[in-house]
């Protein structure tokens, strides 16, 4: 047949004639032209170093109350003062150094609740994509019941009768939120499970153990902490939901969800009380995403879009 | 087709059951019900009471069933706290919350898919940048805090809208924008993605080589497709909106659902909570079962499944 | 004869991170009322950007120029946006190489057969519809009537490029650019997709342009011959001439991989060209075929040939000077 053999050997790579980049420096190009990739590392890196530094940084000790020094407005109002940047709460108390604080708070719950639901969730979602048939019936079904639960009310109604602390809002929000883990767990798997790599430590005769932990989960990593950081993200506005409604983090602890709660009263005439601890949030949680969508930004094929 | 919907009817149902299972469990689990209805000043004689007043002191199966056969014919039992039964507490309050998720999901929806078409087309121009820039923050922001500064803003200090309470129609604008806003971004993302995709394929060159105008191909050729997941995500979203109602409605003292189930968790009503669960739980299995039908009708591919 | 079409120097260049990348590189190209011209040239040079930049399809960040780009006189680079897409559809048309996925899911055969005709031409839907069966039956599709109210995904690949040739008929138009159109195909559907357009060009006096990189099937129908390289025609001829006579080392490179039934014997070696296609990023120096050329000499590396008659004869241009020059010392 001549229709086939006439067929000339394609292009070749535009890339062939320029010089040979190292991998390391490719992606750390990459890394530094995704400006939203960039920004998110170094805020998120910044509040990191100051929750770790916080004992030595804060001006005050963020749980000494001082009557008579109420409700001082911050720095930049007129009767602000350098003593109190961030002004003091209803207590007295420093309003920077609770802020501070309050970042150990969040990026500890953040963290430690997004662990524990990637370990559930990268389980289920593993099983469910390698063995297939049943087993993926069954753990699908387990994942359509999460996803039908309301979150926030189940973490409100049980921390209600559990009695909020920081460790119920960590085993609460890991419980209940691995769902996402487990659905890109679970595609990541199915997509790799006839891959040669796999095929072949299956021929060596290497334990179903052994291939799921040691040769599939280190090529679904990359997409789990994509969905780590958002969840991270996820968690620690829902603490701050549940603080703010008064059934996650106690006082005197300075959550920040609890920071806007108990400056809900004052919010009409004194906005900045609710205003610093919402905005840290933001950004906190500003940087996550932006280094998840940065990561995942990276790991797509075509790298960004 | 009817095989179809029979079958995820089916599905949907047994969710519906497990949930209700699930969170029987969960509540049942998490401590002493009688102990928390009866207050830390109770005697152990009164706790004993509660116990057999409110059937506690029977089996937990027992009690599932019995809860679920009342359940299965519309009949939650009597609230704990509220004078009333759970059914005509519920009916009372559900058309609140109903008319406040329709009217956030329509907002979100009325500015999410324009934007991401808008982005879309015009991909790397400022206004692009803007409507991501846009659905970061909204993603980042937590919606209490975003409700109580639009409390702030627009009825302290503009005072155009009404603070809290549900008597008019004033009453829903901004617990509506509040709830909308949460849904928003992620909305917006999936409309300019799937418009990116639709726009680079073939059939858009196809439709473009036969000389349409620009307006015929994006909104009759392109637009259809790209808003087929946008519909699926909007069903579950509006789930998702039923419960975080809960935060929003008690920001605006909004009577809804949201705020029954809080003051239920609050009072330790739990008929009234279990009552809620399941009821968010069914809404949101409907919804993607709507989705789904809808998602079938759009699309002539899934419908010949 | 006239021409329907007449190119002189189309540029195209799109941006790259990696710097512009210039995938047309001075194009001249007419097409003859009703005659059927194929482009020939290996995937990557610059075949399909060409006909992109004819229907005006590119993407806005690709950069277009050219000396004269005359369709039926018409300056189509000095159209207006409108003017543009009053003649892409009606007056050229396109078939596309992925029948699979160049139809609209969401919409039925019918509605996307009749959209055009109908902003066209301004006929009724009834009309349109007539039009959309009479042109579907004579693209052998079975069952005209019915296909109306289906759907792409109801429909075989073959099936669908027969739909994609009928729509691309519906307007009458004077040219159609076919981009390999039977590649994504089995093969013996490719056969009866040829042998339909054929006929259809023949039965309509419809002039099409038809890109392949496949010269059996340049052999089977064309009229004329445009053979590319590195985003440049390196040689034109009629297709008699072309292959019985050609004169570009990349065209006699091309022939020579050709089995030919009976002369090739079974199992013997087929010849290929050795080498790679040079990088189309920023400015070529000398022939672009140089590096894989047998004949080349020293001037190749830096002088950039020009495209010249052979034998005086406009009807076929060769762009290798050796090819030129070797042939006048023989006389």
């Amino acid at each position: 047949m001549s229709d086939a053999t006439s067929t000339v050997s394609t292009v070749s790579n535009a890339n062939t004639f320029l010089p040979v980049v190292p991998e390391w420096r490719r992606t750390l190009n990459r890394f530094l032209g995704h400006r939203g990739l960039l920004m998110g590392s170094i805020i998120l890196g910044l509040i990191v170093v100051l929750a770790i530094l916080a004992p030595w940084l804060v001006p005050h000790d963020p749980y000494l109350q001082n009557i008579s020094q109420r409700m001082i407005p911050p720095v930049w109002h007129e009767k602000g003062s350098w003593e109190h940047v961030f002004g003091t709460d209803k207590l007295g108390r420093d309003y920077l150094s609770r802020l501070l604080y309050g970042a150990r708070i969040s990026l500890t719950i953040g963290l430690s609740a997004a662990l524990i639901s990637g370990l559930i969730g990268t389980t289920l979602g593993v099983l469910a994509g390698y063995f297939g048939g049943r087993v993926d019936a069954v753990i699908s079904y387990i994942i359509t019941t999460r996803l039908a639960m309301p979150v926030v009310l189940v973490a409100l109604a049980m921390s209600a009768l559990v009695g909020g602390s920081l460790q119920m809002v960590i085993i609460l929000l890991g419980l209940l939120l691995w769902d996402r883990f487990a659905v890109v767990a679970r595609s990541t798997t199915q997509q790799l499970r006839d891959a040669e790599f796999i095929a072949s430590a299956k021929v060596l005769g290497a334990s179903t153990t052994y291939i799921l932990v040691r040769e599939l989960l280190p090529n679904i990593l990359s997409a789990l902490i994509v969905v780590m950081t958002l969840e991270m993200a996820h968690a620690i506005l829902l603490e701050a939901t549940l603080s703010f409604l008064g059934l996650g983090v106690q006082p005197p602890m300075p959550s920040w969800g609890l920071m806007i709660s108990e400056g809900k009263a004052y919010m009409f005439f004194k906005p900045w009380v609710i205003a610093i601890p919402g905005i840290a949030l933001m950004v906190l949680v500003l940087a996550i995403n932006l280094v998840g969508d940065g990561l995942r930004d990276m790991n797509a094929p075509e790298g960004r879009n | 087709m009817l095989v179809f919907i029979f079958r995820r009817l089916l599905v949907a149902f047994s969710v519906a059951i497990t949930v209700s299972v699930v969170s029987f469990m969960l509540l049942h689990l998490s401590g002493d019900l009688a102990i928390s209805i009866a207050g830390p000043e109770s005697t152990a004689e009164q706790v004993e009471q509660i116990r057999i007043d409110f059937g506690l002191d029977k089996p937990m199966v027992y009690q599932y069933f019995d809860w679920l056969w009342g359940a299965v014919q519309l009949d939650f039992g009597r609230s704990y706290y509220f004078q009333d039964t759970v059914m005509s507490l519920i009916s009372e309050r559900l058309p609140v919350t109903l008319t406040l998720g329709a009217l956030a999901l329509g907002l979100a929806t009325v500015i999410a898919i324009p934007l991401g078409v808008i982005a879309a087309i015009k991909q790397d121009t400022w206004i692009d940048r803007l409507a991501l820039t846009i659905a970061v923050i909204g993603q980042a922001m937590p919606s209490f805090w975003f409700a109580l500064t639009l409390i702030v803003i627009f009825a302290v200090n503009l005072q155009w809208l009404p603070a809290g309470g549900n008597e008019s129609w004033q009453h829903f604008v901004l617990p509506a924008i509040a709830l909308g806003y949460y849904a928003m971004p992620a909305m917006m993302r999936l409309t300019r993605t799937g418009m990116l995709e639709v726009l680079n394929s073939d059939y858009i060159r196809t439709a473009r080589s036969k000389g349409l105008n620009e307006s015929t191909v994006i909104f009759k050729h392109a637009l259809r497709n790209a808003v087929i997941p946008v519909v699926a995500l909007a069903a579950v979203e509006l789930g998702f909106m039923l419960g975080g109602s809960v935060v929003i409605e008690s920001v605006f003292s909004l009577k809804g659902l949201g705020q029954l189930a809080w003051d239920a968790i609050t009072r330790n009503d739990y008929p009234v909570v279990q009552a809620v669960v399941l009821i968010i739980a069914v809404f949101y299995i409907l919804l993607t079962f709507l989705a789904d039908v809808i998602n079938a009708m759009l699309d002539p591919r899934l419908r010949v499944r | 004869m006239k021409r329907i079409l007449e190119v002189k120097n189309l540029q195209v260049s799109l941006p790259t991170p990696n710097g512009d990348l210039r995938a047309v590189r001075g194009i001249d190209l007419h097409v003859n009322k009703g005659e059927m011209l194929c482009i020939v040239g290996e995937s990557g040079c610059g075949k399909s950007m060409t006909s992109m930049a004819l229907m005006g399809l590119l993407p806005k960040r690709a950069e277009v120029i050219a000396e004269a780009m005359y369709f039926d006189g018409m300056d189509l680079l000095s159209l207006s946006k409108k003017e543009r897409n009053q003649v892409r559809g009606m007056r050229m048309s396109m078939i596309f190489q992925e029948p699979m996925t160049s139809l609209n899911p969401s919409y039925t055969l019918g509605n996307q057969l009749c959209e055009g005709i109908i902003k066209h031409k301004k006929v009724s839907k009834d009309e349109a519809k007539k039009r959309a069966v009479y042109l579907l039956e004579r693209a052998g599709v079975p069952y005209p009537e019915k296909r109306l109210d289906q759907y792409p995904h109801q429909l075989s690949g073959g099936l669908r490029q027969r739909v994609m040739i009928a729509m691309a008929l519906m307007c009458e138009p004077d040219l159609i650019i076919a981009d390999e159109p039977t590649t994504a195909l089995d093969v013996t559907i490719q056969a009866q997709i040829l042998r339909l357009i054929r006929e259809l060009q023949q039965e309509f006096g419809t002039a099409v342009i038809f890109i392949t990189h496949d010269l059996g099937v340049v052999a089977r129908i064309a009229d004329r011959v445009a053979v590319m390289y590195a985003g440049q025609v390196v040689e034109t001829a009629s297709a008699k001439d072309l292959f019985a006579d050609p004169q570009h080392p990349y065209t006699k490179g091309l022939l020579n991989c050709i089995p030919i039934p009976g002369k090739t014997l079974p199992g013997s070696h087929l010849e290929s060209i050795p080498g790679v296609v040079p990088s189309l990023i920023g400015e070529l120096k000398g022939c672009a075929f140089e590096n894989r050329c047998s004949v080349s000499i020293g001037e190749c590396c830096y002088r950039s040939p020009r495209l010249e008659n052979h034998l005086g004869s406009e009807a076929h241009q060769v762009r290798c000077p050796i090819a030129t020059a070797s042939f006048q010392e023989a006389v």
